[in-house]
């Protein structure tokens, strides 16, 4: 019976010129967004591996040089788009894409997009994940937000019930009806995807394509439920049309915004000032307070003499000012442990307070799981500048090593590493988190979302049986 | 008279519809919160740079004390004499600060997306890690604030689609359209007095809000910008107001209207500006501003490592009145070398800077030129600018950047190199310089 019934509803939707064009737009739309957003992704990505290059040959290159001088010269690494940027950008545009590694210091992403001009959009870019996040919703409520009222004054609920359809088989069907054609357009982009990729899609891709489909799928199921809940419920079209449009207002425009800012109200971050100011001081003064630089120099001098089983600094046979260099960088990286450790915690839990108001807005929900399945959420950001620091740290320690241990005696300030030993030195790599950690960051988003789907279902199951058909 | 009885009549409507006032009260409790969300920047940002002017005072304090006691600097660091320009000048705290608008509650902009203190060194430039934005989390940054600018720009037409979409609709959903026809004479002007109603209701709470929060502060106001930003508010509403009017004056029926309306929002607030965000990306791909990195490092150690001859050349073309001293004394002045290689490196950064700025000046005018079509960004920056939170705000900020960064170095290479002696006197200059 469901079966008829939903053909008989693509069937209108069919004949239907009106809602036959707007499909017809909206894939086309769709169609481009998607090859456009693969073009531009596709000459981030060329840009960002020329100027990755260019660095690295400037380094392969070095003269001969005192490897402290090198790490001080340091290097860049830039934060890599993938190929699934091109459907939904995330926070990229807002976080830099340079970030500085160098001796002594943990520096912060510098360049980001929206500081290279005025506002050109406040909710970015025309990419499908704009479409699927605001568009297709709306076209799906107005695909649904008529469809029982329609029915009732047709009279054509009256002739159905007569003939043993049970309302809730019908609203069902028309849920299901208008559910996939959002699917249809799903289905359209994750085509364009992937036949138009420049072939480097990986099975990680197409497992973080999955979810990102199945995301916006639940999604879409949501709204469809709730409009067709809502028609049934309020029986006019025009209350009807009103009531989920302030939904649909207070779920994407209003709410985003409020919970974000809740969440930096909740978890507030330090300033800027604050924490630069709070690392130095933990810098000079030992993280524990009572343990100035100056002590720790002193013990570390005592400690490789006795190691060497020499008296003075000029008769050990390894350069002392590598050894210091590299005991001030791991002292340096406990202190940023420390203070990027508790930095990357609140922001977290500021993450976790947005996860959970998927309760109230699954808009939230869907938001996440589309920008941690393409890998432009702030997970994937901050699992970036991990790596990228873990990078540094052995980018440093092997410049050190190479100064204490490479052929140079203390006070040998001049000692210089030849070109080799820097083309030596390990290339940065970055390694983007595999589908399975994605999810475990998004499970609470999930969770919700499948939540959602059950009790709109059964909202709609309940309202459809107590609904009058007179 | 109808007219006007039937403007009083619309709020008697308004009134007794509950959806409407809850969603007209809900619009000004969020500007309210929004505002005060504005507050809250403005003074964060008062207060740290309160205390950046602090300890401004302390430093020079400390400094002066040295001159008075007749030091040479701190105990600790035996190697420094502040009596040598260059270490007068090290120990001369310089810091640009961007102060806040007085009109920044009223928006934020793009003030988040930038740092607005920036302390001035011998190697410092307008691109460093300290001048980009303060800490926050990048998708809160990313889904934007909501700030009072959001709240008039893009809020408002949605609510004044919920206020409005019915007018006429119903009458043609009932049919007795026809009626009102004969009653009134005019059907456009039946629903243009309607509608007057709740925009002069929105206009004037969003007009009162606004003085509100600028006049009940005690941050006084530029009073032009103000009264700008006030015609830019009444002329954006009613510019909206006209649309949605002609909307539904050709409207078939309320569901439509509303479709249209919805729509209409859609297409002006973010499919226009979405697609022109695109297009300019494409056309102008953000950069990974390699010059600037060649410049800060590569070309910049290159210069450390030049011949001593190279470097007086390239220093007396930078500062001609030098020529003689430069040239004759290079030999014995390797130090005053050393020391005036940051004005080198200063000029490296600036040529870099000035093509990263060239590529984001053309990213402008490719987004001015489509204003025409693209009226919600049209607004939305010209409101920025109103409130010196927009990129322009911050380009002058940079500029008054390198204009301090100039200064410090042509004291630092012109006193060296005529080998003045800095005392407290010389000191406060270079405090009232480069403050």
């Amino acid at each position: 019976m469901i079966i008829s019934m939903y053909l008989n509803e693509w069937k209108s939707f069919l004949r239907n010129r009106l809602l036959r064009t707007l499909a017809i737009l909206f894939g086309v739309t769709l169609f481009a967004t998607t090859y456009f957003g693969l073009i531009q992704s596709s000459n981030q990505m060329d840009a960002q591996q020329k100027a990755h290059e260019h660095i690295r040959a400037q380094w392969d290159e070095m003269e001969p040089s005192n490897p402290h001088s090198a790490a001080h010269f340091g290097s860049y690494v830039f934060k890599p788009s993938t190929i699934l940027s091109s459907l939904d950008e995330g926070i990229n545009a807002t976080t830099g894409t340079v970030l500085r590694l160098e001796g002594h210091t943990q520096n912060e992403m510098m360049f980001s997009e929206t500081s290279q001009s005025l506002i050109l959009s406040k909710f970015g870019k025309l990419k499908a994940s704009l479409l699927f996040q605001y568009l297709i919703p709306l076209f799906l409520i107005f695909l649904s937000f008529d469809a029982y009222p329609r029915e009732k004054r047709m009279g054509r609920l009256k002739l159905l019930v007569n003939q043993g359809v049970d309302i809730f088989s019908l609203v069902s069907a028309k849920v299901l009806c208008v559910w996939s054609i959002g699917i249809v357009l799903l289905g359209m982009t994750l085509c364009t995807q992937l036949f138009m990729s420049p072939g480097d899609m990986s099975m990680d891709h197409v497992l973080r394509l999955c979810l990102l489909m199945s995301g916006y799928a639940m999604y879409y199921f949501v709204l469809a439920n709730i409009t067709v809940l809502v028609s049934v419920w309020l029986q006019n079209a025009t209350a009807s049309m009103s009531f989920v449009m302030l939904l649909w207002i207070f779920w994407t425009v209003f709410l985003p915004k409020i919970t974000g800012n809740l969440a930096e109200q909740m978890v507030p971050l330090p300033s800027r000032m604050e924490f630069q100011d709070a690392m130095s001081k933990d810098r000079s003064d030992g993280i524990d307070g009572h343990n100035p630089s100056d002590e720790r120099r002193n013990k570390l001098e005592e400690a490789t003499l006795k190691q060497y089983n020499v008296s003075t600094l000029e008769e050990l046979p390894i350069n002392f000012a590598g050894i210091v260099m590299q005991a001030d960088e791991e002292y340096g990286n406990q202190v940023w442990d420390k203070h990027f450790g508790a930095l990357y915690v609140h922001l977290q839990s500021q993450k976790e307070i947005v996860q959970y108001s998927g309760v109230l807005n699954p808009f939230g929900s869907i938001q996440s799981i589309s920008m941690g399945a393409a890998g432009t959420d702030m997970f994937h950001h901050l699992d970036f500048l991990q790596q990228a620091e873990k990078y540094r740290r052995m980018f440093i320690k092997t410049l050190n090593d190479e100064y204490a241990f490479g052929g140079a005696k203390t006070g040998e300030r001049g000692w210089k590493a030849d070109t080799a030993f820097f083309q030596s030195v390990k290339d940065f790599v970055y390694q983007q988190p595999t589908m399975r950690s994605v999810l475990s960051k998004y499970y609470i988003d999930l969770i919700i979302l499948l939540a959602w789907c059950f009790l709109s279902f059964f909202l709609l199951n309940v309202t459809a049986k107590r609904a009058s058909v007179l | 008279m109808r007219f006007l009885y039937l403007f009083l009549f619309e709020r008697k409507h308004f009134v007794r519809n509950r959806a409407k006032v809850v969603s007209y009260l809900l619009f000004v409790c969020t500007c309210v919160y929004a505002l005060q969300n504005g507050l809250d920047l403005y003074h964060k940002q008062s207060e740290t740079i309160s205390e950046i002017q602090q300890s401004q005072v302390e430093d020079i304090q400390k400094v002066n004390a040295w001159f008075e006691e007749g030091k040479n600097g701190p105990e600790d660091r035996s190697w420094v004499d502040i009596h040598e320009p260059y270490w007068a000048l090290r120990y001369t705290p310089t810091y640009v600060i961007k102060s806040p608008s007085s009109l920044l509650p009223l928006g934020l902009g793009q003030s988040e997306q930038f740092g607005y203190y920036k302390e001035i060194t011998f190697w410092s430039s307008t691109y460093d890690n300290d001048m980009v934005e303060e800490i926050a989390n990048p998708e809160r940054l990313g889904n934007g604030t909501l700030d009072f600018a959001f709240l008039i720009l893009y809020l408002f037409p949605l609510l004044l689609i919920v206020l409005t979409y019915d007018i006429g609709g119903v009458e043609k959903d009932e049919q007795f359209d026809s009626l009102i026809r004969i009653q009134y004479g005019s059907w456009t002007r039946w629903i243009a007095v309607r509608m007057s109603f709740y925009v002069s209701l929105l206009l004037i709470t969003v007009l009162l809000l606004m003085s509100g929060v600028v006049f009940s502060n005690t941050i006084g106001i530029f009073f032009p910008d103000f009264i700008g930003l006030l015609y830019l508010v009444s002329g954006y509403v009613l510019a909206f107001a006209l649309l949605y009017f002609v909307i539904l004056r050709l409207g078939n029926g309320s569901n439509l209207n509303a479709f249209n309306l919805i729509g209409t929002w859609i297409v002006l607030c973010i499919l226009i500006p979405g697609a022109v965000h695109q297009y300019i990306s494409l056309k102008i791909p953000s950069g990974y501003m390699t010059e600037f990195l060649d410049a800060n490092r590569k070309e910049a150690y290159a210069v450390y490592s030049l011949p001593s001859e190279i470097v007086s050349e390239k220093l007396v073309s930078l500062y001609p009145s030098l020529e003689s001293k430069i040239i004759s004394e290079e030999e014995q002045n390797g130090q005053h070398l050393r020391k005036s290689l940051s004005a080198l490196t200063n000029e490296l950064n600036k040529s870099a800077v000035e093509q990263i700025e060239l590529r984001n000046a053309k990213k402008n005018e490719l987004l001015h030129g489509t204003y025409w079509f693209n009226p919600v960004m049209f607004a939305q920056n010209k409101w920025n600018s109103y409130t010196s939170s927009d990129y322009d705000a911050y380009l002058r900020y940079r500029l008054n950047v390198q204009q301090k960064i100039d200064q410090k170095l042509d004291f630092l290479v012109l006193d060296t190199w005529n080998e003045r002696t800095t005392e407290q006197s010389e000191f406060q200059v270079y405090i009232q310089a480069l403050q």
